[in-house]
């Protein structure tokens, strides 16, 4: 039985529309999805068919047209009520919402414990506590051996795991991640899901996954699709990935 | 919290560096041109100061034996010398020429000074004064002579008897001290054939040629070669008497112009040197525009370059103000090694420079201080464009 307090997004006929007039272009229309803590699900759909718009809204990057998006029961969003209800987004996004995108986008400058305690040390976290607290996950996701390498050092898969680490640090309960698999082979693409899923269970995270890749899609247990911007929910194979 | 700014240096520490040295060479050049400019004045009011004169008398109206031409019969020093408060008057002769030193062409500074009297250099670093009244020669060190030397000055070959340490013209010309009576004849007697032919045009006038005045001619000839002039008297008042005083008396009663040492040094920074200093000026103003130019340049490049970055930055939480004081860091950053390589290469170059090149301290504060403003508003564009970078970049689509 799901409860509200299991509850970590909800979305509420959310709608986004660019530009205005004969030139308006209306990517979402209508989308309700609901996500709980700790589960893993997929957002599937053609080019142009709103995922980005999707991910950004949620991301509070952009400012959605209409709608309702709560997240952990907080309504964060209410264009009834004027819009976004939170003051400063940058620390909505900093502390509650994580972010894997297509290619890891590490700070190159940064060494793998940096990349990943930079988020904690935004947040105001000492830099001794921010660095254990990244070296602990950077450990989780197997790539301990490789603390203290330049970013440009590792591997496609080693940095998608830093940047996983990286979004996983300030214990997000919402993370987005845009097609995370899209440049690694089969193998790392389900290393890559299997890792989002522990994670997912072990800080009850709710992982949202855009993706086309056929290789994970059969792993969701719950699939939105999405087209025309308009979402519809399935439910996945779940299938086991060993 | 980690230094992004120091991080990203020392990611792109060669590009940092080099782009460093690149500015540093010009702000080396920019405080050189500061340097030449304080070393002309630093040299001028040490030529006044070592003359050792407190006023300097000249052609009336005129302004004095280095601005303007000035010619006063030489033996006016005397009633000069017997004006209430002068303790001391010596006759000067300043001509700028070309002379041969060791086959090269050299413009020097001739002065000519009575040895032992006002007006001698200030410091004689090697060999000695002037003592002699004809044919001895004390050379500035720029001038590249030594000791020992002999250097030609129109009819004459002089002996170098002595090395003098910044005496040098404003204009930054070395200086050759020769006796008065040499430096008189140098700069007035003329050439033989000259001599020649104005002898033959004299006694060709039947007015200086009377066949019942014998030796009218002889005497308008010796006239004619004889140099009585001389550019300038220097006078030292006695101590506690007010040169201004005596300054006054000269220009009432002897019908001739006195600049007290203040007056020179006016004179010198105000007139002789304010188109140099003006020109200089324009280059400093370009040379800050340039090196400002550059800077911008480059952060901006560096920013541009980090766009992506920049927008995962944002997204993931980094203030505006941490991407603006890491793009500010930069720039202050790049401006202070800039300046360090600056100062050091102009201390290293400033010796083979033709003139004196004086940096001083209070100037490379001064430089230090500009250099940081330049270098933090050449970055305001670099962090109006971090600050333009949307973090929906970082999401695809």
């Amino acid at each position: 039985m799901t409860t509200n307090n299991d509850i970590a997004i909800r979305l509420t006929g959310l709608t986004k529309t660019y530009g205005s007039g004969s030139t308006a272009v209306q990517a979402l229309r209508g989308v309700d999805m609901t996500i709980r803590r700790g589960e893993v699900v997929g957002l599937v759909g053609p080019s142009g068919s709103g995922k980005s718009t999707l991910l950004k809204c949620l991301g509070a990057v952009i400012e959605p047209t209409s709608g309702h998006i709560e997240l952990g029961g907080e309504a964060i969003f209410d264009e009834k009520a004027g819009g976004w209800q939170i003051d400063d987004l940058r620390a909505l996004r900093r502390d509650r919402i994580g972010f894997i995108f297509q290619a890891p986008y590490l700070i190159p400058f940064l060494d793998v414990t940096d990349n990943v305690a930079l988020l904690p040390m935004l947040a105001g976290m000492s830099n001794d506590e921010a660095r254990t607290r990244a070296r602990e996950l950077i450990e989780a996701l197997d790539v301990g051996h490789r603390v203290g390498v330049r970013v440009s050092m590792l591997s496609g898969g080693e940095q998608q795991r830093v940047a996983i680490a990286r979004s996983l640090v300030n214990h997000p309960p919402v993370i987005l991640a845009d097609e995370p698999t899209a440049p690694l082979d089969s193998t790392r693409a389900l290393a890559v899901v299997r890792i989002l899923n522990d994670m997912a269970q072990r800080y009850g995270a709710a992982i949202i996954v855009v993706t086309h890749d056929e290789k994970i899609i059969p792993t969701f247990k719950r699939i939105y699709h999405i087209r025309d911007g308009r979402t519809e929910e399935e439910a996945g194979e779940g299938r086991e990935i060993a | 919290m980690i230094n992004l700014a120091s991080r990203d240096i020392g990611h792109h520490l060669g590009r940092f560096i080099f782009t460093g040295i690149g500015l540093g060479l010009l702000i080396g050049v920019t405080l050189t041109m500061a340097g030449v400019f304080r070393g002309m004045v630093a040299d001028g009011r040490a030529v006044i100061a070592a003359s050792g004169a407190d006023l300097w008398v000249v052609q009336k109206d005129t302004l004095g034996p280095w601005a303007e031409p000035s010619s006063i019969r030489d033996d006016l020093y005397r009633s000069l010398a017997s004006l209430p408060g002068v303790a001391e008057a010596a006759n000067v002769a300043y001509l700028t020429m070309q002379v041969q030193v060791k086959g090269k062409d050299v413009r020097v500074m001739l002065a000519g000074i009575e040895p032992g009297g006002l007006g001698e250099p200030g410091q004689v670093i090697a060999g000695r004064p002037l003592l002699r009244s004809h044919y001895e020669a004390v050379a500035d060190e720029k001038a590249g002579l030594a000791v020992g030397d002999t250097v030609r000055i129109r009819r004459h070959d002089y002996t170098v008897v002595g090395l003098a340490r910044r005496a040098t013209s404003s204009s930054g010309d070395p200086m050759i001290y020769i006796p008065l009576k040499d430096a008189q004849e140098v700069q007035f007697l003329k050439d033989n054939d000259s001599l020649v032919t104005e002898r033959a045009r004299t006694a060709a006038n039947p007015a200086l040629n009377r066949p019942g005045v014998p030796g009218l001619l002889d005497a308008v000839l010796a006239s004619q070669t004889a140099s009585r002039n001389v550019n300038a008297v220097l006078l030292r008042v006695a101590p506690g008497y007010p040169a201004d005083e005596v300054k006054a008396d000269i220009g009432r009663w002897k019908h001739l112009t006195a600049w007290t040492r203040d007056d020179m040094e006016e004179i010198l920074v105000a007139k002789l040197i304010a188109t140099s200093a003006k020109q200089i000026g324009m280059f400093l103003v370009i040379l800050a525009v340039v090196s400002a130019a550059i800077v911008a340049f480059i952060i901006y490049t560096m920013t541009l370059n980090k766009q992506r970055e920049i927008a995962v930055l944002k997204l993931i939480g980094a203030r505006d103000r941490s991407i603006a004081a890491m793009i500010l860091q930069q720039a202050l950053a790049l401006g202070l090694i800039g300046f360090i390589v600056g100062q050091i290469s102009a201390t290293l170059w400033a010796p083979f420079f033709p003139k004196h090149v004086l940096l001083e301290p209070g100037d490379m504060m001064r430089g230090f201080v500009i250099t940081l403003v330049v270098c933090a508003l050449a970055s305001i564009l670099a962090i109006r464009a971090a600050l333009r970078v949307d973090p929906a970049d970082a999401i695809g689509g």
